[in-house]
């Protein structure tokens, strides 16, 4: 199989942040508490599980990439070709030294985005990482007004958002708005839009929220009803059209309504790559929570183009060989291959299965089922669990 | 095909938050932008490169003379390849 060359590198720089946004895609637990979960298709090759915990641990207690360690990261991903970079987390901002990351990257040519809450952000920060060579910045809302976005946030956030816009954009920094959307929030569409172009962005993301992490354990309270999805649907459509030319509208459909599955990126190991805070690789953000048994390894023992060539991690779904019925037969497979490894994990234990949300999938019949649940209940609003930090050794205080 | 109307007296530039830059892997022109990235063919390059505060006509012009090539037949190119980047927000019209 020809290896291709990656073009984009998600760097989490740390996982703490001062939200608490129950959809969070971050892990909700770390330190090797998954790693004993056995590889359903191991047939003798999968790592030995009490090295992979041990590992694991050690790791959690060397804590987060330092500096240096990011930017040996930084430098061999430019080698390999890649020519984006996204800071994320956790909230970037977190760290101290996300200034010092961003002129690295810039200094290595790569086009470098921020992708924040905006905590944190004040305008001595804001000149800083302009000055730094910054070249966009993707800030995420939880809502149209500050009522519901900081009970989503679980922290008083959202003034202090609506004020890092306004910085943001007078320091002609371009601008992106993220937004996710789901049960609680999916009515304010119209006043979400609203809120995007008052604050001048020139993008705006409307993500259906998808079920990793947080998210995943949230599903009931979170997943809309399919009379809010389909009115949704409307206005964003009408949205689109009116704001034609001024601002681009990207409206992430919720999958689960679906009949066919989302595309996974551009394939597994094609044109992305993660790294997470304590210096693991991913072939995508969510698979280290998703996919427990995948052997992820760990820049701090492995070059970065060692491991997007070599690492099992990075081939076991490259291309389509891996595939099974129905998908190894069906002409879209080299359009959705397959839909998402994490998701046919986290719903079918097996990551090679077909996305179940695909309507071929012989386990379609689990998202149908989670499905009528939520339109055939009456508690709209229920209890969701807030996001906490995860106990991993920060190196900068 | 579709007539493509822009003025000669337009400037075009690249939208703020977009970079054109190239791909040391290929050595291609590459337009790099908020989640994204276009390969250039070298038409496009030869164009972009020159959205630096030049109006149409004079990026016409500049090609017309380099290359030296008929200018009514370049200008064509220029327009459709200028209103198919700005279609997707990577030349705003200044
Ligand atoms: S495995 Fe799923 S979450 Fe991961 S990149 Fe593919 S589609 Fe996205
Ligand atoms: S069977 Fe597989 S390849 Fe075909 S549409 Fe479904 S997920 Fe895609």
């Amino acid at each position: 199989m020809r290896i291709p060359r990656p073009y984009a590198l998600l760097a989490e720089i740390t996982y703490r942040c001062p939200l608490h946004c129950p959809y969070c895609s971050n892990p909700t637990h770390y330190c090797g508490a998954t790693a004993s979960v056995a590889d359903p298709e191991a047939d003798g090759r999968s790592a030995d599980p009490t090295t992979a915990l041990s590992t694991t641990r050690a790791i959690a207690e060397k804590g987060e990439l330092s500096a240096e360690e990011w930017k040996r990261v930084i430098r061999e991903a430019a080698a390999l070709g890649v020519l984006q970079i996204g800071f994320s987390g956790g909230e970037p901002l977190a760290r101290r030294d996300l200034e010092e990351l961003v002129r690295f990257a810039r200094e290595a040519n790569l086009y470098t985005n921020v992708i924040t809450s905006g905590i944190g952000l004040d305008g001595n920060r804001v000149r800083a990482l302009r000055s730094a060579g910054l070249d966009s910045i993707q800030l995420s809302f939880q809502s149209d007004e500050s009522s519901l976005a900081d009970e989503i946030a679980g922290a008083s956030a959202h003034r202090r958002k609506l004020d890092v816009a306004a910085k943001i954009r007078d320091a002609g920094i371009p601008l992106s708005l993220n937004f996710v959307i789901h049960r609680r929030n999916i009515d304010r569409l119209r006043r979400i839009i609203e809120l995007a172009e008052s604050l001048g962005a020139q993008r705006v993301e409307l993500a259906n929220v998808q079920f990793y992490g947080w998210a995943f354990l949230n599903r009931a309270a979170l997943l809309p009803t399919r009379e809010q999805v389909i009115r949704a649907r409307e206005i964003a459509a009408a949205a689109k059209a009116r704001l034609a030319g001024t601002i681009d509208i990207f409206y992430v459909l919720p999958d689960y309504y679906e009949t066919r599955p989302k595309p996974c990126l551009n394939g597994w190991g094609q044109r992305y790559l993660t790294v997470n805070p304590i210096g693991d690789v991913l072939p995508c953000p969510t698979a280290s929570s998703a996919i427990p048994y995948l052997r992820f390894e760990n820049v701090r023992t492995r070059s970065l183009d060692w491991i997007w060539q070599e690492s099992e991690s990075f081939n076991r779904f490259r291309g389509t060989e891996w595939m099974p019925e129905p998908c190894r037969s069906c002409p879209q497979k080299e359009i959705d291959f397959g839909g998402c490894r994490c998701q046919a994990a986290l719903l079918t234990g097996n990551a090679a299965n077909t996305d179940p949300v695909c309507e071929f999938s012989p386990n379609r019949a689990l998202v149908d089922a989670v499905l009528r649940e939520i339109n055939s209940s009456s508690d709209h609003v229920r209890d969701w669990i807030y996001r906490v930090n995860p106990n991993v050794k920060s190196s900068v205080a | 095909m579709r007539a493509i109307t822009i003025s000669g007296s337009v400037q075009p530039r690249l939208t703020s938050g977009v970079r054109l830059q190239t791909d040391s892997v290929t050595s291609k022109s590459v337009l790099l932008y908020p989640e994204g990235i276009i390969e250039l063919n070298e038409t496009a390059h030869e164009i972009v490169s020159r959205c630096d505060g030049r109006s149409v006509a004079e990026i016409v012009q500049a090609l017309a003379k380099e290359y030296d090539a008929d200018a009514a037949a370049l200008a064509s190119d220029v327009r459709e390849t200028l209103f198919d980047l700005h279609r997707r927000k990577l030349i705003e019209w200044t």
